[in-house]
């Protein structure tokens, strides 16, 4: 026989949790037609199990525990714990920000490196890189991307991986072609910029989506929109994709590099070039993606989550007002 | 968190924020305390504007004179960073300087008030030269 049951459900902080749920549920023996209603927090579903609704609700809790949702008969009091979160998250967020500009106003990243670039001086630039304000957008991306994916699916090391590879491999392969080719192509400045504000207005939602704003009003997209997000996401091209777009993201030495591959006159120096590069960056970006998916797992994940939405859109803010003066839209409001 | 405490950290954040944003930095001009001017020199009645590119650009501000013809001489020097990817959008002008050495770049005759201006590649880093 069956039986219709309603929860109340927590930790639905998207669109694409509605999809998740009613995937994971459905999969359970004995339940039929789970139905997620985002806005009222609740989850009804069809089942031919005698349990008793105390016992469901334990029961599927345990099916979605690990994305962070939990069902319970009766509403949770959530509300107020989230404010107190928020209010730690924004000052911590506001600190690594600060930190971060202090150190670029600084001048220690403007080390001196003369003479001819071999792969191990740019080695060296690429772990500079890695911390100067080109953080800003690839960093920047990168933490909101992985931090994204970890809050959706917790145990997903996966994308960081295929996109950490797909990154380093295609700088090499890139490099390797402007070295071949030399000086006849030019790296556009109009499209670097234009990317680099596709990336800025990414970093933006996401780091929006992360601080719980889209959540807290209700602002979420049509579910469609992330029901295609979702089935791109488990692909294994996009974030090799992701990572192969990073050469031709703004960033002042990942263009330098790309000059001296240019003139380096052969394929495999240009491709040893921007390999190290690459290589060089990386150490910076891996704690970065995969800092924040241990984050995930640990009892700190919702502060972690919103201290990291704060610095993305700290990041995503600067990274879009830099572009739009860089693409001579506005005048330069500011000087780092 | 007590709700009072986190706001003022907040606040007090923000301030440091916007101070590191607009705060002056120092060598922002070309004109020093006493007055004299450092980058500009005319030879063969050319102006020659001189502005090092190395983590910013410096001077940020630079006043010149107007109604000669002027070349701007950018300066590297083991330049990685985004100043190393010059746009001058007012002439047309974006490359990628060579990593150390001088780029010479022709600006014309330039008019009275009408300020040029340069940035990088990625608009952080400015400079703008005043004409007068």
């Amino acid at each position: 026989m069956m039986k219709i049951y309603t929860f109340h459900v927590s930790g639905t902080h998207c669109a694409s949790c509605k999809i998740l749920i009613e995937d994971i549920l459905n999969e359970q023996i004995g339940i039929q037609n789970t139905h997620v209603d985002l806005k009222n927090e609740l989850v009804s579903v069809e089942t031919e199990l005698d349990n008793s609704k105390h016992e469901l609700a334990e029961l599927l809790t345990k099916k979605i525990k690990y994305n962070g949702y939990i069902l319970s008969t009766e509403k949770s009091i959530q509300e107020n714990k989230k404010d107190d979160v928020l209010r730690k998250a924004i000052p911590i967020g506001l600190v690594f920000l600060m930190l971060f500009f202090i150190l670029q106003k600084s001048g220690i990243l403007n080390l001196g490196i003369g003479g001819t670039i071999t792969p191990a001086t740019s080695f060296i630039i690429g772990l500079i890189a890695s911390v100067s304000t080109c953080l800003a957008i690839v960093g920047g991306l990168v933490l909101s991307l992985s931090a994204k994916i970890s809050e959706d699916n917790i145990s997903d090391k996966r994308n960081i991986i295929l996109f950490h590879a797909g990154r380093v491999v295609s700088f090499a392969i890139l490099g390797g072609v402007l070295g071949a080719v030399g000086n006849a192509i030019g790296i556009n400045f109009t499209f670097t910029a234009i990317l680099g504000l596709v990336a800025s207005l990414v970093m933006l939602l996401l780091g929006l989506n992360l601080v719980g704003l889209f959540t807290k009003n209700k602002i979420a997209l049509p579910s469609g929109i992330f029901n295609f997000f979702r089935k791109i996401e488990h692909k294994t091209f996009t974030p090799l994709t992701i990572g192969f777009g990073t050469f031709f993201l703004p960033c002042g030495f990942t263009q330098a590099m790309q000059v001296v591959a240019l003139s380096s006159g052969s394929f495999i120096s240009g491709a040893l070039i921007m390999l190290a590069f690459a290589l060089g960056t990386l150490p910076m970006l891996a704690l970065l993606s995969f800092g924040s998916a241990s984050f995930a797992q640990s009892k700190h994940a919702p502060l972690f989550f919103k201290s990291a939405g704060v610095v993305v859109v700290g990041l995503g803010l600067f990274a879009f007002l830099a572009g739009l003066a860089g693409l001579g839209i506005i005048n330069p409001l500011f000087n780092i | 968190m007590n709700k009072a405490v986190s706001i003022i950290i907040t606040g007090t954040l923000i301030v440091g924020l916007g101070i590191i944003f607009f705060g002056d930095s120092k060598g922002n001009t070309n004109i020093t305390t006493n007055g004299t001017i450092q980058n500009i020199e005319i030879k063969n009645g050319i102006q020659y504007i001189t502005i090092s590119a190395k983590g910013g650009y410096s001077p940020k501000i630079t006043t010149a004179k107007a109604d000669i013809p002027t070349k701007l001489i950018i300066k590297t020097n083991s330049t990685y960073d985004c100043s190393a990817s010059l746009v001058i959008r007012a002439i047309g002008f974006q490359k990628i300087l060579s990593q150390t050495g001088e780029e010479v770049i022709d600006i014309g005759t330039p008019k009275a008030n009408e300020p040029l201006r340069g940035v990088c590649g990625m608009g952080m880093y400015n400079f703008v030269i005043n004409f007068s």
